[in-house]
């Protein structure tokens, strides 16, 4: 168990990457604050489930990201809990595939309040915490996509881009405070969001991928243990890539 | 334990990062064919004590990187063994500094022979082996500086870029066949590679990264155990920076 008695912050923990990354840490024995954008009974329960099945705690945190109001309130409640904070993994995240010059302002806008913008107001909320606390690894989810340049992706890839130059600067600024920060970008990944790509898109990056399939939550989650973990405790302000070997 | 129960090449295992990854792979569980130039008294009565200490087997294997015919050898008793290759290491490694006019052929050849040709000779000899089971996962030990660059390091930068290099088309032909293939750029680690660094070098380097301490070679061999495990089995064709954010 790689995160015994650590207290790790996820996001976006309803379903897909962030719900397995919920169980990862879980399994190596991290307690953790389940953000997910409301509440309901499946999630609550869900969570419950994970949390007597390996033994740890799940705090659900359930809020808009894009509301600041909310946000703030959630902050509160971090603050008041005075539980050290060791990671916090910011995967909740929106996709869009549109065509450069098909793409709405409305929608390149709404990629970055919620792909950027409330990545970046949270993440400065939470570092403070862990500031104090001179510890901390932070790790953004961003996206092959903001490295590769893939059609369609202008507005995703662009927000996802900006996550990355972001955790260089969060990792060059926090260094000497004892903070790490990390960037893992899948490649294709099977989850919800794939539903929005035509068959025929996936099936052509399956075949430009060195390992010929396409990657589980799992495999995501198990990088986002690795770099919370002090496995990777001279690992600071990279951007891993967990695609495997996409071309 | 990370690796539990997997058999593990790891080469260069006498001293810094090659240790480092020795003892680190035995905490995770796996067993060891453990390299090294030529074996001696010191080295055998370790890997015995690190052997027990664990409960795994570490078995010694000497080859000299400068001579084939001892490659070749080794691998015959690497495989005469009869067990399964899952992971291997490249460590192993030397780097002769000089600024470029006055780096010597025979230097370059030789750094070239060591860190890079040898290494694939040897490789190719392990990745047979792994191809039988249709599995396994190869990393070797580039540097920043062959990202980078560095003053004093053509031969070394050199051979660590065609290592870098070699770890992305190695990928893109084993991996459709299950193996992985991964290198990882350590920056500046305490070792005795590194001990010979001007000061002035080395504080540079600290002051333009964001953990301004030099890495220890446990750090960079905690990283090469999550590589090696199935913990990253979606992660190949990549080279990690364990740098401390320099450039950052």
């Amino acid at each position: 168990m790689l995160l015994k008695d650590k207290n790790v912050i996820i996001t976006g923990c309803k379903r897909g990457i962030g719900r397995a990354m919920v169980e990862a840490f879980a399994a190596n024995g991290a307690n953790v604050y389940a953000h997910a954008r409301s509440a309901d009974d499946a999630f609550l329960a869900d969570m419950a489930e994970i949390a007597a099945r390996h033994d740890v705690e799940i705090w659900p945190l359930c809020f808009d990201l894009t509301d600041t109001a909310a946000m703030k309130l959630a902050v509160k409640q971090l603050m008041s809990d005075k539980r050290p904070l060791h990671g916090l993994v910011n995967n909740a995240g929106i996709t869009l595939n549109a065509l450069f010059q098909m793409t709405t302002e409305q929608a390149l806008r709404q990629q970055f309040e919620v792909n950027f913008f409330a990545l970046f107001n949270f993440t400065q909320s939470v570092s403070k915490l862990m500031t104090r606390q001179k510890q901390g690894s932070i790790v953004n989810i961003a996206s092959t996509a903001a490295q590769d340049g893939n059609a369609g992706k202008s507005a995703y890839g662009a927000s996802k881009a900006a996550v990355i130059a972001l955790t260089e600067s969060i990792a060059t600024e926090l260094g000497e405070t004892g903070i790490r920060a990390n960037c893992i970008a899948p490649g294709i990944t099977d989850t919800d969001m794939l539903d929005t790509l035509p068959a025929a898109i996936i099936e052509a990056t399956r075949n430009q991928t060195d390992l010929r399939r396409l990657g589980n939550p799992s495999n995501i989650a198990d990088a986002a243990v690795f770099l919370v973990s002090d496995l990777a405790s001279y690992i600071t302000g990279q951007t891993i890539r967990v695609d495997g070997g996409l071309r | 334990m990370l690796l539990a129960g997997k058999t593990a090449v790891i080469t260069g295992c006498l001293q810094g990062i090659g240790q480092a990854t020795l003892v680190a792979f035995a905490r995770q569980g796996a067993n060891l064919f453990a390299c090294v130039q030529q074996e001696d008294e010191a080295f055998l009565a370790f890997i015995r004590d690190l052997s027990e200490e664990h409960g795994v087997s570490i078995t010694p294997v000497s080859f000299d990187l400068l001579d084939d015919a001892s490659i070749k050898n080794a691998a015959m008793t690497i495989q005469k063994a009869k067990q399964p290759i899952d992971i291997l290491v490249n460590v192993a490694g030397i780097t002769l500094d000089a600024l470029f006019p006055m780096v010597t052929l025979a230097q370059m050849q030789k750094t070239f022979t060591i860190n890079f040709f040898s290494q694939m000779v040897f490789t190719q000899y392990m990745t047979r082996l792994m191809l039988r089971n249709k599995r396994g996962s190869i990393i070797n030990i580039a540097s920043i500086s062959g990202l980078d660059g560095n003053v004093g390091q053509l031969s070394y930068s050199a051979s660590k870029a065609a290592m870098v290099a070699a770890t992305k088309t190695l990928s893109a032909e084993l991996a459709p066949q299950g193996i992985r293939v991964n290198a990882v750029a350590p920056g500046v680690i305490k070792t005795a590679m590194t001990e010979n660094l001007p000061e002035s070098v080395v504080a540079e380097k600290m002051a333009a990264a964001a953990i301004s301490r030099p890495g220890l070679a446990e750090e960079v061999a905690n990283t090469l155990c999550w590589l090696a495990s199935d913990a990253a089995s979606y992660v190949t064709g990549q080279v990690i920076r364990v740098d401390g954010g320099i450039g950052h």
